[in-house]
């Protein structure tokens, strides 16, 4: 029988703040924005718009938490903060599972917190590609902005993990450049619990910036609502009806600019499933996932991965190749899940559980794959390119060669039936076997490009400023709008991009409040 | 979302710990069992449907080569007759396998006593952690939610005011 739990967000709640407990029947909201999610994308947006005196309703199918509510029960964190628990699937071969946070503050409440501009190259592609003339220029300020109200900054050394001092000593070793990873975090304090809600307050996710900032300056946000739909008047959006979760009470909202800020999976089929169709015919194609897969290595000594900053370092030294590298602690709950043992094979390696070091590889992906709406739903399919595997496997070689010279014993290997390595040797030879994609363990948590922007009508689905072609007061603002992957983590991106957004909303005021 | 497991899925999956969880959880098998319905709880429906189902076919198909269902099975015959789905006939047979395996062993390392076994001990942590942040740096913490909430207006010499927004 499964056992009840209270709610996490029952409590003392900001002003501005609306949860299904609030919502007895049918309601109707008036605003000048309405914004669908309230991620890195939704919550810089409201927060700039609503500064600027702009009337801002944020609607979020999550639930609203709060620091205090984040403890060390991983897998009810999972539960409450992961769409789907964490077990959604793009399909294909192979299957890719992605994670995408489902709670006010979005993706960045369960991000590693991972802070990095946009690099120049992929700008200047988008410059090139897409016709963006200036964005390389244009988003300086706006980095600099994001910055300064997420608080970028790097670690403070006594935070530093041994799991990530072990990946600097293996770097080091090769000679292979690593660098100190920037993060938005203020005086981290390295309980590495990042991806299950910062109990400590010093990730700066939305949750605790941004979001604040627009309840500050008069936004409203509505917690527990699925929106269903954006209304529209022709070619005009004109609000948004939603659905508060577990209940069947409707809430309309009529505005005079609507933002889509759902992320790259569900932005799409909210415009589809509201009956824009791009003329472009890309919408919901286009979509980049940054494959991950992850090495686990088996050192003599104590690593405690739980213990210390997140991601400290990163290695770039094949960043130019599309790979970087990096150490992340997990509970061990997460680690079982990934072992194909069992019985007390899985209890001996467990046992070990100490002595892990969990290093995780971001990979720049040539492939693209497509979201479809299927009765209203997204489902994303993504197919890994054969140069993709290839370039992961190159990857996971080179990865466990660092952690060989870092001292590791072992390395359990992210492949079906592989295994395992116990030497350089052995990471060495891998490159010379054949692994059938189907055999890969890939994840991501970076879903990109699926309402790209660009000035062409007939290849991108908005303008550089987010707003779709061929509809009226309809926006984006999330890492949909990337024409490219961008290689590094995304949520910067998608921050400064949503303050440019906003910037060109004030500055066409009237045209938006007509 | 809320999942219950069926008498039979409860019945399979209580029969599934001596195989997939170490013999140090085995008493912990009631408790394995309520922790993957919770895990199941947030996951898809259709997810949530095609496990309920797998697990009734798991049941059943152990009837003709062991003249009794899946939850009955002890010992070598239960650990056999897992294997013959985890390297199963079909791809189905395996993925079925894999999913009960990396939910049980979540759930598994789920449990206090295992988290302690391996020495993961994360609540005291986080409350020594948190607590010296505050400590040592209170001023900087509150500097920053500070800066938060400081005017700071993105297009300094605009106001949208109610005169605007009538025009």
């Amino acid at each position: 029988m499964a056992i009840a739990r209270p709610a996490l967000h029952e409590g003392t709640r900001p002003r501005g703040v609306y949860t299904r407990h609030d919502i007895h029947g049918d309601t109707v909201l008036d605003a000048d924005v309405v914004v669908v999610g309230s991620g890195a994308g939704g919550s810089t947006i409201a927060a700039e718009l609503a500064e600027a005196g702009f009337e801002v309703v944020v609607v979020e199918e999550g639930s609203y938490y709060q620091t205090r509510d984040f403890t060390a029960d991983t897998s009810a964190m999972v539960r409450q903060l992961y769409r789907d628990g964490g077990a959604t699937m793009a399909l294909g071969t192979p299957p890719i599972l992605y994670q995408e946070g489902r709670a006010v503050g979005g993706s960045t409440v369960i991000n590693g917190g991972m802070s990095w501009r946009t690099p120049d190259k992929v700008l200047q592609r988008w410059e090139r590609e897409a016709g963006l003339a200036g964005i390389t220029r244009d988003l300086d300020e706006y980095f600099t902005r994001v910055e300064k109200r997420i608080h970028v900054a790097p670690m403070d050394p006594d935070v530093i993990g041994n799991d990530n001092h072990l990946l600097k000593k293996g770097a080091d070793a090769k000679g292979w450049n690593i660098i100190g990873n920037l993060r938005n975090q203020n005086h981290c304090a390295g309980s590495n619990r990042c991806a299950f809600g910062c109990p400590t307050g010093a990730k700066q996710s939305a949750l605790v910036s941004y979001v604040p900032r627009a309840l500050h300056y008069g936004t409203r946000i509505y917690a527990d609502v699925r929106v269903d739909a954006i209304t529209r008047h022709g070619k005009r959006a004109t609000g948004v009806i939603g659905t508060v979760r577990g209940t069947s009470h409707r809430i309309t909202v009529r505005a005079k600019l609507v933002v889509s800020a759902c992320g790259a999976i569900h932005t799409p089929a909210l415009l589809a499933r509201s009956g824009f169709k791009s003329p472009s015919g890309y919408l919901g194609r286009n979509l980049s996932m940054h494959p991950n897969v992850k090495v686990v290595a088996i050192f003599d000594e104590s690593v405690a991965n739980w213990k210390g900053a997140h991601q400290a370092f990163q290695v770039r030294e094949f960043q130019d190749q599309g790979l970087v590298f990096a150490a992340v602690g997990m509970p061990p709950s997460v680690l079982a899940m990934s072992f194909p043992h069992r019985g007390q094979q899985l209890g001996t390696l467990m046992d070990q559980y100490d002595h892990m070091l969990l290093a995780g590889m971001l990979c720049e992906d040539t492939a693209t794959g497509r979201v479809r709406t299927i009765d209203g739903k997204p489902q994303a399919f993504y197919q890994l390119a054969e140069a993709d595997a290839a370039n992961l496997k190159r990857g996971v070689s080179l990865l466990s060669e660092l952690l060989f010279a870092a001292g590791a014993k072992r390395i359990l290997l992210p492949f079906h039936g592989a295994p395992d390595l116990y030497g350089p040797d052995d990471a060495r030879r891998l490159l010379d076997q054949h692994i059938p994609a189907k055999g890969w363990e890939v994840v991501t948590v970076h879903m990109m490009g699926t309402a790209r922007m660009g000035n062409d009508r007939t290849r991108d689905v908005t303008d550089g400023f987010g707003l779709v072609h061929d509809a009226d007061r309809l926006m984006v603002a999330d890492a949909s709008l990337f024409p490219t992957p961008i290689g590094v983590n995304p949520m910067e991106t998608i921050m400064a991009l949503a303050t440019r957004n906003a910037g060109f909303v004030i500055d066409n005021a009237k045209r938006f409040l007509s | 979302m809320s999942y219950r497991h069926s008498a039979t899925g409860r019945a399979v999956l209580r029969s599934l710990v001596p195989v997939i969880c170490p013999r140090e959880a085995f008493d912990l098998a009631d408790a394995i069992v309520d922790h993957m319905a919770l895990t199941l709880g947030a996951s898809p429906s259709l997810l949530q449907k095609g496990f309920a189902a797998g697990l009734l076919t798991y049941d059943l198909g152990a009837l003709p080569r062991y003249l009794c269902r899946a939850r009955a099975l002890h010992g070598d015959k239960a650990e056999r007759y897992y294997a013959s789905w985890e390297h199963g006939p079909t791809p189905l047979h395996t993925q079925f396998a894999r999913a009960i395996n990396q939910l049980m062993s979540l759930s598994c390392y789920e449990m206090p006593q295992m988290m302690e076994r391996v020495g993961y001990r994360p609540a005291p942590f986080i409350a020594e952690v948190t607590q010296r942040r505050l400590t040592v740096y209170r001023d900087d913490v509150r500097k920053q939610e500070a800066q938060i909430l400081a005017p700071d207006p993105l297009r300094p010499n605009v106001r949208i005011g109610k005169r605007m927004r009538a025009s």
